[in-house]
């Protein structure tokens, strides 16, 4: 059985740790000044070379190199003791398994005998976080002032769990994830040593991939080599279970249409093709930062090729700075999702439905807004009524389920009525309803606007609730009875709901004087 | 099939593991992942024989016939040690863990590799994935560990960050047809099948043969339906009824929750992806009767119930608040 690459290549000696300079050179610096503290604390996410470090730490206190800007030499016979795990004063210690208050005390009573080796004695406790408080606290003594030939290393992923306590004792040193260029490079360098070949594209999908933790991209280097093949770009995604770029862009095109159904069908196509949900959801969120990037001028720091970018620029201008923010949020809540997988493409559905809602508001905020055309109130706010006309209601997504054929069918080339002349007949085409249907009538009583749009009546009702309730077939054709008694004409019926509080401009104060002043049918003029 | 080591789908992996072996750069550490019966188990098992077997018909597979791959086979096998929580939906041990890492360090005693399965690692509780933090990562030589779970992001970061994990996707539908076919189901309950357990042959395979489960969904569809067009009394007689068992509760919720999926993606115009191909017609009603945000709330309803019947709620409480968001008619 080969070593799993990451532990193969694990850095032996100070210049192979990429991307941790500031901990290094303290480090080295410390050696050589023979300055090296009695209690370190590494702390940083998974991946980034803290165990390393301090075995190489290790290394270097006891190596027997006469120059101490060369330690660890990894040729005298500690240095090698060490690589191969079997060198006496090098203790480590696996903290989430011996977290008891008892392992603490033998080790304490076991620190003071003098090394059998070497000139130090290193007690490396990895994964300290789970140490629990009693141990922490039988440590703390013997972290303080320990024997002079030991030294304490802990490592952890989760400083908040340590004690400050045992903050205090320590020297601390974050490790910070690997940056990008960094893994590439030591990602060619491992492919050299093992004679693969990989393609710069998949050296940086990889990279990209394992988020700046070193092992992570190594550990994937690794599943990819065992193919044998030559590691194309094709071949990582594959694997990795990533989408094509045309997936993310067609799902970006169907919420920007407000078309539910060719995002959907982008998303199941993607999956039914071998694709992985999460990592479908973490592309998308990855494109709407890229968007957000464009959209705040910053476009030089994407790293995408020149079509996706041109593809960029026109999704930029299709949404708001505050709806791709809310996309973001949506998508990622589904790429981090914790539930179980009954149903793998739930996830990224809601997003997008999500998604669907938040823009049927934000969207048509940031289209560019034209002067209304027939500015109408027929009881309430001019500026609510505009944004009715505004969008189209038949791709609102809310009213798409609501189709009503007959209704269709019965509308003749009939010449139309203007909005004033209807709003003026009002009062004479309720009176009408009233005769056939009291309570239809009071629901058209507390409709909030009215407009006319080519030949379709578009009723401004408060809530979702009330409008439901005049989609009925029946409902509409009554209504349609008394117009077409009232004025002559046929007209189709759409609902749409306006609340007062929805529809104001996000700059005004939901509480303040202009606010009332919208609401009481004001507008604002700039 | 048989080249894929008697498993349907997965090819990506399974070629991957048979390089593993067949050049001997198996890792110590592999992490399945994927929807339930959706195949981790049986990919591990598979791959543990093709591990072990003595005989090998051809680099990389098993034989399925020698000692070491009956025994595996039967999870009988004396250097393969099976953890996991006593049933679904409990806890693994850190005592289990602990003991674990002590069996690691003997040699094994008639395979090449001593190999230790891990089912179901989520419902690990935090001291014991970290307690196995230290052997997963310089596990000794010749001792293979192979974990299970629902996705990765349920586990611990540093966890996963040492496995070489495998993501398993699901089997797409015609081929589970296809396979269901073959084990002798007629053309549209093979169809019917591969949609409902949406691309999960384990589920789809025990469905073939236990008629109890399909019996007792066509039921709940029956009191789903009637739900529709009931009144607010009866809703509470049925959520009390509900509330009782709350096994039978989580299945529903399940049921629930796949119809309002089916209707929400209906209303949105994508016909295909639906997973109860068998109610077309009451989803095909429910999808003019209520627009896609009615659906995607109901959905929502019933998702987060499920995760909160987890959480131990009121169980009664939680079925009347979802049966009073259906939609009123």
């Amino acid at each position: 059985m080969t070593q799993a690459f990451y532990r193969k290549w694990r850095p032996q000696k100070w210049d192979e740790v990429l991307g941790q300079a500031h901990i290094t050179d303290t480090l080295q610096n410390a050696l050589v000044g023979s300055r090296v503290g009695h209690a370190y604390l590494f702390a940083g996410p998974r991946g980034t070379g803290k165990t390393t470090v301090a075995r190489l730490l290790a290394k270097a206190v006891n190596c027997q190199a006469e120059d101490a800007a060369e330690r660890p030499c990894d040729k005298c016979d500690y240095c090698k003791a060490v690589n191969e795990n079997r060198f006496l004063d090098l203790i480590e210690i696996d903290a989430a398994s011996n977290n008891g208050v008892d392992d603490v005390r033998d080790l304490r009573d076991k620190i003071n005998f003098s090394p059998s080796q070497g000139q130090f004695k290193i007690y490396i406790i990895d994964e300290v976080h789970m140490l629990s408080t009693p141990a922490f606290n039988a440590l703390l003594k013997t972290l303080e002032e320990p024997p002079p030939h030991a030294i304490f290393i802990l490592a952890t992923t989760e400083i908040h769990k340590i004690p400050a306590t045992v903050l205090s004792r320590c020297q601390r040193h974050e490790f910070r994830r690997v940056p990008l260029d960094s893994i590439i490079q030591q990602l060619k360098i491992i492919a050299d040593g093992e004679n693969l070949d990989v393609d710069d594209e998949a050296a940086q999908l990889i990279a990209r991939q394992s988020n700046g933790g070193m092992r992570d991209a190594i550990s994937l280097l690794d599943q990819l080599s065992s193919t044998n093949e030559r590691i194309t770009l094709d071949l990582a995604q594959n694997v990795l279970g990533t989408a094509t770029n045309e997936t993310v862009i067609e799902l970006i095109d169907g919420i920007r249409d407000e078309n539910p159904g060719v995002g959907l069908q982008a998303i199941h196509r993607a999956l039914d093709a071998g694709s992985d949900p999460r990592q479908l959801a973490r592309q998308i969120v990855e494109y709407l930062r890229a968007l957000m990037l464009v959209q705040m001028g910053n476009s030089d720091q994407i790293d995408a090729t020149e079509d996706v970018k041109n593809r960029m620029d026109a999704h930029a201008k299709n949404f708001s700075a505050s709806a791709t923010l809310k996309m973001m949020r949506a998508f990622n809540a589904a790429a981090v999702d914790q539930r179980g997988g009954w149903q793998p493409s739930l996830g990224l559905e809601l997003a997008l439905a999500d998604v669907l809602e938040i823009n049927g508001g934000a969207l048509a905020e940031s289209a560019p807004a034209p002067v209304a055309q027939q500015p109408t109130k027929p009881k309430q706010d001019a500026a609510r009524v505009r944004v009715a006309s505004e969008r189209d209601p038949g791709l609102a997504p809310a009213k798409r389920a609501a189709p009503q054929p007959q209704v269709k069918s019965e509308v003749a080339p009939h010449p139309t009525v203007s909005t004033e002349e209807l709003v003026g007949a009002w009062t004479g085409i309720r009176a009408r309803v009233k005769q056939s249907d009291r309570n239809l009538e009071a629901l058209l009583n507390s409709c909030k606007s009215l407009e006319v749009k080519g030949d379709t009546l578009i009723i401004g009702m408060a809530s979702e609730v009330l409008a439901s309730k005049i989609e009925k077939p029946e409902q509409i054709a009554s209504v349609q009875k008394a117009i077409s008694g009232a004025l002559g004409a046929n007209l189709k019926i759409k609902t749409m709901v306006t609340t007062a509080k929805g529809k104001m401009p996000d700059d005004v104060d939901q509480n303040g004087l202009v606010a009332a002043a919208i609401q009481a049918g004001g507008e604002v003029v700039k | 099939m048989k080249e894929n080591w008697n498993l349907l789908g997965h090819n990506w992996a399974v070629d991957m593991l048979r390089q593993h072996v067949s050049n001997g750069t198996q890792r110590h550490a592999y992490l399945f992942t994927g929807s339930r019966a959706v195949g981790r188990r049986s990919l591990a098992l598979a791959f543990a024989r093709a591990l072990t077997c003595v005989q090998p018909p051809a680099p990389g597979a098993f034989c399925g016939s020698c000692r070491e791959c009956r025994q595996i086979a039967k999870m009988q096998h004396p250097d393969l040690s099976i953890i996991q929580a006593e049933k679904e939906g409990g806890m693994l041990k850190v005592e289990q863990i602990r003991e674990l890492r002590k069996s690691v360090l003997l040699a094994p005693y008639q395979a090449k590799y001593k190999i230790i399965l891990l089912l179901r690692f989520q419902e690990a509780n935090p001291s014991s994935a970290n307690a196995l933090l230290k052997t997963l990562e310089e596990a000794p030589s010749k001792v293979i560990l192979l974990l299970t779970a629902d996705n990765a992001e349920q586990l611990l970061p540093t966890i996963v960050s040492r496995c070489e994990v495998l993501r398993l996707r699901p089997v797409p539908t015609p081929k589970l047809e296809t396979y269901l076919r073959e084990k002798g189901a007629d053309e549209n309950k093979a169809e019917f099948l591969a949609h409902l357990s949406s691309g999960r042959p384990g589920y789809a395979l025990s469905l073939l043969q236990d008629e109890t489960e399909l019996e007792l969904r066509r039921e709940t569809i029956e009191e789903f339906k009637m739900l529709l067009s009931a009144s607010r009394v009866k809703k509470f007689d049925y959520a009390q009824k509900l509330s009782k068992d709350k096994e039978e509760f989580r299945a529903t919720l399940l049921l629930w929750l796949s119809l309002w999926r089916d209707v929400m993606l209906y209303s949105a115009g994508d016909k295909k992806s639906i997973v109860n191909i068998d109610q077309r017609e009451l989803i095909d009603i429910l999808s003019v009767q209520l627009s896609f945000s009615e659906a995607k709330r109901l959905l929502e309803s019933a998702e987060k119930g499920i995760g909160q019947l987890k959480r131990n709620v009121n169980a009664r409480l939680l079925a009347e608040n979802i049966l009073l968001d259906f939609p009123k008619n």
